[in-house]
Formats: structure tokens, sequence, C-alpha cells
């Protein structure tokens, strides 16, 4: 049986770098199972290049043309547009990155990390390291709104003062008023959820204006930089922290091997690392239930843990998304070296139904790695 | 800067009205997921149980009025609808109830929205209400403030001056007007004007 299967990632575009990443850890895993002589599939791709309008009519495309399942989307608004097709012509989104949270739709499986898997450890490693002030920056949507509500919460409670709080649109590197702020309020950290060039440009500029910010551990935090573009920021980036669900350090020789296969810059992300479990979790789930119904596969892939290149990946059956063991790390020398990592998989927890009082808990829930 | 509604529903219980077992279940076990404990019922929602419950969700193709411990209108908790049929008659019924949210039972996955909206409409439906109860409660002392200028009035000022009087002595004790004229008045027999 070949399965056919749609990659829709934006391979070019504003955040072009991520969705690269995406592409090769699907690619990756469609070669793995080919070789392995587990499935065949038939990878049907198409770049919405970053235009939102794109994803819609591609989709439609893909949909119409047979394909019932479809591994892609980067930002929550490219996976916003695509629910109403989904739901239209019955159709299911294998989406593997992380996003804000708040959301469990019926044509969707949500594989990357949710809010408890980045905000939460995030912001309380912020307050554990008695951290007084941080700066919020974001970009103009719901990524970075509703990232930030949750990161303001968290801190405030926590006793953190917030020095400022700003929004910059979805690719735009006009900030300049942004680096005035920072440098006047000196914040002990800027929590950042820009993504694509906004991001790159006001760490450089940070940089340029005070190199003596990289010496300082957690001067920036992010929810989801990764690998995928950390050669964009250069040696800015030394001393940033992130947290996610997976750090380049924990690569499986399986994702490794797809990203010197596949990857442009031959280095494994949580992007390529989730996209790589997406394409596996719907093979097994494919293979078990005999169909490419997005019901039964669903319903397979929700039944137990599914072996991946990442580990062994569970998906809540009634919220549909995927537990991971919360990892943070912070960038040195164009790498990130992780610093705490999660002893196993925490369920998610899109709605935060299950997190304590913000700043009851002063320490992060991980354990720090020697 | 925007306040947020409440949205964490976590540790609290929701009464589930509904007759048919899939739906119940499948509402259940979101509500489950946002750590709300859920208290099934398949006939009548008797006041034991309301007094337990911190909300109502309700199956509007098979709600009545008898079916709910208070009038319409009255519910003492958010209540979300569950939307069925949309049958005219059933939606005018779950207007008439004043419910509190609505969620299709098609979009079960939007269980969230629904009980922040319900949370917020409630407490804004509570917070109307008891501007209400002011309003009314002021406007049923209008008659005081009459006898109150007019006890002021008997030292020799004119109606000006004793509303003057007694808006200070408002004022002083940080009390509506209205009850400032009762105190003035001292609970005694109210002299009508004219002194008869």
């Amino acid at each position: 049986m070949t399965l056919k299967l749609g990659l829709l990632f934006s391979t070019t575009g504003p955040y072009a770098a991520l969705g690269q990443s995406a592409l090769a850890g699907a690619l990756g895993a469609i070669d793995a199972l080919a070789e392995a002589g587990t499935a065949r599939i038939e990878a049907v791709i198409r770049d919405p290049g970053g235009d939102h309008a794109l994803y819609e009519t591609q989709a439609a495309g893909l949909l119409d043309d047979g394909v019932r399942n479809i591994v892609g989307a980067i930002t929550s608004w490219s996976r916003k547009d695509l629910i109403p097709v989904l739901e239209r012509k019955g159709g299911l989104l294998w989406y593997p990155c992380p996003y804000e949270g708040f959301e469990s739709n019926d044509r969707v499986v949500y594989l990357g990390a949710a809010p408890n898997h980045h905000v939460v450890p995030a912001t309380d490693w912020i307050a554990a390291r008695g951290m007084r002030s941080a700066y919020l920056v974001g970009s103009n949507y719901i990524w970075g709104w509703e990232t930030l509500r949750l990161a303001r919460d968290r801190l405030q409670a926590a006793g953190v003062e917030i020095a400022g709080e700003r929004f910059v649109p979805l690719g735009s590197t006009d900030h300049g008023h942004i680096v005035d702020e920072i440098a006047a309020t000196r914040p002990d950290c800027v929590v950042n959820s820009l993504i694509g060039p906004s991001g790159v440009t006001l760490l450089q500029d940070l940089a340029a204006r005070d190199a003596s910010r990289r010496g300082r551990a957690g001067h920036m935090v992010s929810f989801n930089q990764t690998e995928a573009d950390l050669d964009q920021l250069g040696p800015a980036a030394d001393g940033l922290l992130s947290a996610g669900s997976f750090f380049a350090g924990d690569a499986s020789p399986a994702l490794v091997s797809a990203a010197q296969r596949r990857a442009p810059n031959a280095r494994p992300s949580a992007f390529l690392a989730g996209a790589h479990a997406a394409v596996e979790i719907f093979a097994a789930a494919a293979l078990e239930a005999g169909t490419d119904d997005p019901r039964a596969l669903f319903a397979a892939a929700s039944a137990r843990p599914t072996p991946t290149a990442m580990g062994e990946v569970a998906i809540d059956p009634v919220l549909r998304h995927a537990g991971h063991a919360p990892r943070l790390a912070l960038a040195r020398g164009g790498r990130f070296e992780i610093v705490a990592r999660a002893p196993d998989a925490v369920p998610a927890d899109p709605y935060l139904a299950r997190q304590g009082t913000p700043g009851a808990q002063r320490r992060p829930d991980l354990r720090v790695v020697t | 800067m925007t306040s947020f509604p409440m949205h964490n529903f976590a540790g609290r219980t929701a009464v589930l009205l509904h007759r048919s077992d899939e739906p119940a279940r499948r509402v259940a076990e979101r509500c489950g997921s946002l750590g709300i404990h859920v208290l099934p019922r398949s006939g009548d929602l008797e006041a034991e149980a309301a007094d337990r419950a911190d909300m109502v969700i309700l199956d509007i193709d098979t709600g009545h009025d008898g079916q709910l411990p208070w009038m319409p209108g009255q519910a003492p908790m958010p209540v979300v609808g569950l939307v069925g049929s949309e049958s005219p008659g059933r939606l005018a019924w779950a207007l008439n109830q004043g419910l509190d949210a609505y969620l299709p039972l098609s979009a079960l996955g939007t269980l969230f929205s629904a009980l922040v909206i319900a949370h917020e409409t409630f407490a804004r439906r509570a917070e109307r209400r008891r501007r209400d109860a002011e309003a009314a409660a002021r406007r049923g002392g209008r008659l005081d403030v009459i006898r109150a200028v007019l006890a002021l009035m008997e030292d020799g000022g004119d109606e000006a001056l004793a509303l003057k009087q007694l808006r200070a002595m408002a004022m002083v004790e940080q009390v509506p007007l209205e009850t400032a004229a009762r105190r003035l008045l001292g609970g005694a027999a109210p002299r009508r004007a004219g002194g008869r």
C-alpha cells in the first residue's frame, strides 16, 4: 500500500528556515520508512511561501487530489487558516510545531510543544534565577500575543516586573524604538516571541548596542528558538535561553541522518524532529488502521504511544495533543546546550488547567543537566 | 491594559443535563480535560445537586422550565446550552431561560470558549442585577429624602439649603442620599407635610 501524504511547509518566504527544517524532517522519515520496508509514502509537496492566503488554496488542492492527511503549517496563523478547509473537505492536519495552546480542533493533531512545555518552564526558570525585570516583545499575531500574555501573567505573579511589552508586524525588522526602550529600561531579560527575520535583527541590534549582554545567561528567552535558524543569529545568540520539546543534543542517529541528508543546514531541530515524528506516527497509524481515513488514523494514533526517532510519543485522545519532556537550553558558540530536562514526558496542557499558581513554585520542574 | 475573563475552571463542578449517553460522555471527557468534575443527570436537576455545582451544561433539545430549580432567567450560576436541533422552538426556550452561552454539539472542541463566555456573561448579569436592585432601593427612598428635607426646613432654611445639608450628611457618612435621609428621620413615624 502506498500512502499519500501532503507536506505543506513554507520553504520560501519570511520563515523559510523553519519550513525547510520541518520539510527535511518529514522527507527524512519518509526515506527511513521506505528503506526499512515499513511503508511507502508518496509525498505531495506544496510551498505557500509564507503567504497566508495560499495555505488554504493549496490545502484545498491537495484534498481535492485525493490527499486526506497533511503534515504542515508552521505558524498558528496558517494552522487556523487551514482548519475551515480541512473541515469542509474532511482532511486531517498533523501539526508538528510548538504553539501557544488554547485550541483543540477535531481536524488537527497537535504534535509540537504546548505552553506547559515552553512558556511555563521558561518563565519559572526566569523567576528561579532571581531576575527582577523582563521586557516582552513578540510578532503581532496570536503566537506573540498569547505566549506573551502567559509570560506576563506568570512573571508578574512571581514578582518579576514587566519593563515593557511591544509587538511588531510578522517579518518586520523596524524595531529601533524597541532597542532604545530596552537600552533605557535595562531589563534582566528580554522575552522574545518574534519569529523569522524580526527575531534575528532584534537580537543582533541589541548585541551591537551592548556586547556584554552575551555573557549573561538568559539575557534573552525564547519559546521557539531552535537550531533551524540559530546560525542566522550568529554570535549574538550566546546566552539565549530557549524552551521546547527537543534540542539537537538529544538527536537520535535517525534524526542526525535525516538532517544531514535533507536539511539545508544539516542540523536537527524541534521542527525537523516534530515533522519526522508526525510522519512516523501517521505511517504507524495508517498501517494499523489499514486506511488513510482521518478518523480511523487518529483513533489508532491516540490508542497507544508510538515509537519515533524522538522517543515514544503519546497523544491525548480528547485534547489531541502530544506529550513531551520539556527541555531548557542555552545557546553558546552556535549550539544549544541543554541545561535542564524533565525526566519523563509531560502530557500537554493546552488550556493550562493543571498548572499551579504562577510563582508559587519558584523552581522549574526540570532536572539540571550536568 | 486588557483584563482577561475567568479562564481556569480546574477543581469546579458542572452539572451535565443530557439524556443521551454518547454526547454526555463526550462533554464529560472534555470537561475532565479542563479539570472540571461532572455530575451527570438524565432527568430534572434537583436543588441538592444544584447546590453542589458551580455551573450547568444542558441539552437544549430536551430542556424544559420544570427541569431547573429556578425561575427562567434566574439561574444562580453560569449555564451553557448545547445546541442540537436548531429548531426555533427549542432556541426560543433557551433564550427565554437567558442561558449564558451556547455550544453546538458538533463543535465540542470549543467547550473552553463556551465556558469562558458563560462565566463572563453570568458575572455581568449578576452585576446588572446588583445595580438594578440598588437603583430600585434608591427609587424607594425618594419619599424619605422629601421627608428629611421637610424636617430640615423646620430649622428655618429653604428647601435648597435643606437638601444641601442632607447631601453634606451623606458625604460625611459616605452613604447614599437616601440612606442619610433614613438615618436623619431615625425611624421615627414620618410626619406628613402640613402637620396632619
